[in-house]
């Protein structure tokens, strides 16, 4: 059988406020392949999974976003949310007098979970204590991102993506993020071997300590510079920083 | 009077009434009183200590009632502007009074409503609460769904005695062109709490509400929470005012409105005569609320004591696009979206109004998803 990409991106150029961000964006993400992406502050990481969800902020101008072999460019978030699209965000918005479980019981109720297994998600997430918290209301940074991670795994995404999970969170439950994320990725399928697709941004190796990572992504000034073996790519930047890539990149063009 | 109001009711009443939170299951409250039109069909009282009369039976019985009760707590001198007003009538309105030590378990239920045009009720209301002792109190006041034009007189009076706590929640849902005057005043003794909310869910053309707390006793305490959903053609003034006199008082005042059209006009004002601790809080949110729409906040405090300690905050605004686009991400449509928004800016979750508070949230999301566009 043909393997079918997930994601595709087809010279995708993305506007915010009348200022182009991404520009001629190619990107291919096969079935059960996780990719990671790496750039410099302000190169345009989140704003590429922003587009990618559908937020109206994030202009297309130009180019196709495919998902499954579909068209997705012109769908608002909820169609691209129900077709099993999903993102953990850098920054979530603080909302008010909406409680996490307001969100995880229309889910749960939506995807028709059993009680019991978001119990035990719950708890595997240690969020019991956060649940009936407004929204990332004085969350902590770390519990953000668990709160995040939280509502994809009862999403049960096929495609998720996650914008630095690992940012701000202490040593000791980066094991835990990283378990998380695995079981998102995790597959029920007979075959085990088989996983979930999905973006990962991160600054750091730690993610690549956790999580098996097929293929990264250089992005620069608002294009992908490079892409190959994540832990080269990683050692070369960590090395030599983004400057090689910058001039890398310009020898190339 | 008839004690199986059932049989008199018909079906366009039980629903007027579940919609203002008015239920029929007799096991569930602790009594009712019904009043349609100028009508008093049903008083009644299940428990022990807690006596219900209609008012003008009550001032027959009871002389120590005009004399240390009735318009007490609000002057007939500030009501004599109001054309109703009238010595002459016999009044209508209900007489509550609860027992010394008698705490009510299951919610009272008190409903006025509307079934003809151009009806003009008169209502005065006494609740009375000897030391001791508890209440909920569920008042709903509507016009049923066909009916457009009326008046809604009602003074409200509510004696609360040492250590006592009477909630009281209030539901109103009215044609477009009634014109509705609540006149309201709390006296609460010391240790006495007085919960108080107001939900009007459909608006009037005219709503004038400035209920009146005085704090008298040490250590006692009030919370207001209003909440206006207020739609085109409606000109709103809700208000309250706390005197604050006792020492180690407490007050809070919440108000939200919701303005889809028509204009609404927040105020609440704290008077600090003691050592004492309140807040006023006005929050308000313009949903395609056209030309004319406004809400106007003007939280207000004054303190006249030292150990006064108070804050006020107001804040107005839309629903923030990138909160509804959020909650999409998790596969909301935006009509769920906005509605989830919306409930969580009221902070409502009253009891027993659960389906009519939903119906007016959606017509309102469905507004404002339609506007946005
Ligand atoms: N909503 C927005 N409004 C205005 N400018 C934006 C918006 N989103 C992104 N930008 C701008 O676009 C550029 C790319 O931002 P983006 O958040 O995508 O960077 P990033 O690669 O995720 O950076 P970081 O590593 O710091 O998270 C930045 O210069 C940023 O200021
Ligand atoms: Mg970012």
């Amino acid at each position: 059988m043909k393997q079918q990409n997930v994601l595709e991106l087809r010279e995708l150029c993305v506007q915010v406020d009348g200022k182009e961000l991404l520009h001629n964006i190619n990107l291919t993400i096969p079935s059960g392949e996780v990719h990671a992406i790496f750039g410099l502050n302000g190169s345009g990481k989140t704003s590429l999974m922003m587009a990618i969800m559908g937020y109206a902020k994030y202009e297309v101008t130009n180019g196709q976003i495919l998902f499954e072999g579909k068209d997705i460019t012109d769908m608002d978030i909820t169609e691209r949310s129900r077709l099993g699209i999903s993102i953990a965000q850098q920054r979530p918005p603080t909302i008010s007098g909406v409680k996490l479980r307001d969100v995880i019981n229309y889910t749960s109720t939506h995807n028709s979970r059993k009680l019991s297994d978001i119990d035990r998600i719950i708890k595997d997430a240690h969020m019991e204590n956060l649940i009936d918290r407004d929204i990332n209301r004085g969350l902590s940074g770390g519990e953000i991102k668990r709160s995040e991670l939280l509502q994809l795994l009862v999403l049960q995404p096929k495609f998720s993506m996650l914008d630095e999970p690992d940012s701000g969170v202490d040593v000791e439950s980066l094991g835990l993020v990283g378990e998380l994320i695995n079981k998102l990725f995790s597959s029920n399928s007979i075959r085990p071997a088989k996983r979930k697709a999905g973006i990962i941004i991160t600054h750091s190796g730690n993610m690549l300590n956790h999580i098996n990572i097929d293929k990264a992504h250089v992005m620069l000034n608002g294009r992908i510079g490079c892409t190959g073996n994540p832990h080269i790519i990683l050692e070369r930047i960590s090395k030599c920083g983004y400057e090689e890539c910058i001039r890398c990149m310009q020898e190339g063009a | 009077m008839n004690t199986c109001y059932n049989n008199q009711l018909e079906k366009n009443d039980i629903e007027t009434l579940a919609d203002v939170g008015i239920i029929m299951e007799e096991d569930k409250k602790s009594g009712s009183f019904i009043m349609r039109d100028y009508e008093q069909l049903f008083v009644h009282s299940q428990i022990e200590g807690l006596e219900i009369l209609p008012i003008a039976d009550a001032l027959d019985k009871y002389d120590w009632l005009r004399k240390k009760y009735y318009c007490k707590a609000v002057p007939h001198d500030k009501l004599e502007k109001l054309s109703q007003i009238n010595d002459d009538i016999k009044p209508q309105g209900f007489f509550i009074h609860v027992h010394k030590g008698t705490k009510v378990r299951f919610p009272f239920n008190a409903a006025i409503y509307m079934s003809k045009e151009n009806i003009h009720q008169n209502v005065h209301n006494v609740v009375i609460l000897d030391d001791d002792t508890e209440l909920h109190l569920i008042t709903g006041c509507a016009t049923q769904h066909s009916i457009n034009s009326g008046t809604h007189l009602a003074i409200s009076e509510q004696y609360i005695g040492k250590n006592s706590k009477l909630t009281s929640t209030m539901i109103h849902s009215w044609g477009s062109n009634v014109k509705v005057i609540p006149r309201s005043g709390t006296i609460v003794d010391e240790g006495g709490s007085f919960e108080n909310n107001y939900i009007c869910l459909r608006t009037a053309k005219d709503i004038n509400s400035n209920p009146q707390t005085w704090l008298n006793g040490s250590g006692s305490s009030a919370k207001y929470l209003t909440i206006i959903l207020c739609s085109e053609g409606s000109k709103i003034n809700t208000g309250g005012d706390v005197y604050l006199n006792g020492q180690n008082t407490t007050a809070e005042l919440a108000h939200r409105a919701v303005c889809t059209g028509g204009q609404i006009n927040q105020t609440g004002l704290l008077i600090g005569n003691a050592l004492c601790k309140a807040h006023v809080d006005c929050a308000g949110m313009l949903i395609d609320a056209g030309q004319d729409g406004y809400i106007e906040s003007i939280p207000g405090l004054k303190a006249l004591h030292p150990e006064a300690q108070m804050s006020h905050e107001a804040s107005l605004g839309k629903i923030a696009p990138e909160q509804v686009e959020y909650l999409q991400s998790r596969g909301m449509d935006e009509t769920e979206a906005i509605s989830l928004l919306i409930r969580g800016f009221l902070g409502a979750d009253v009891a027993g109004l659960g389906p009519e508070l939903d119906a007016r949230i959606a017509e309102i999301a469905e507004l404002a998803g339609h506007g946005e566009e």
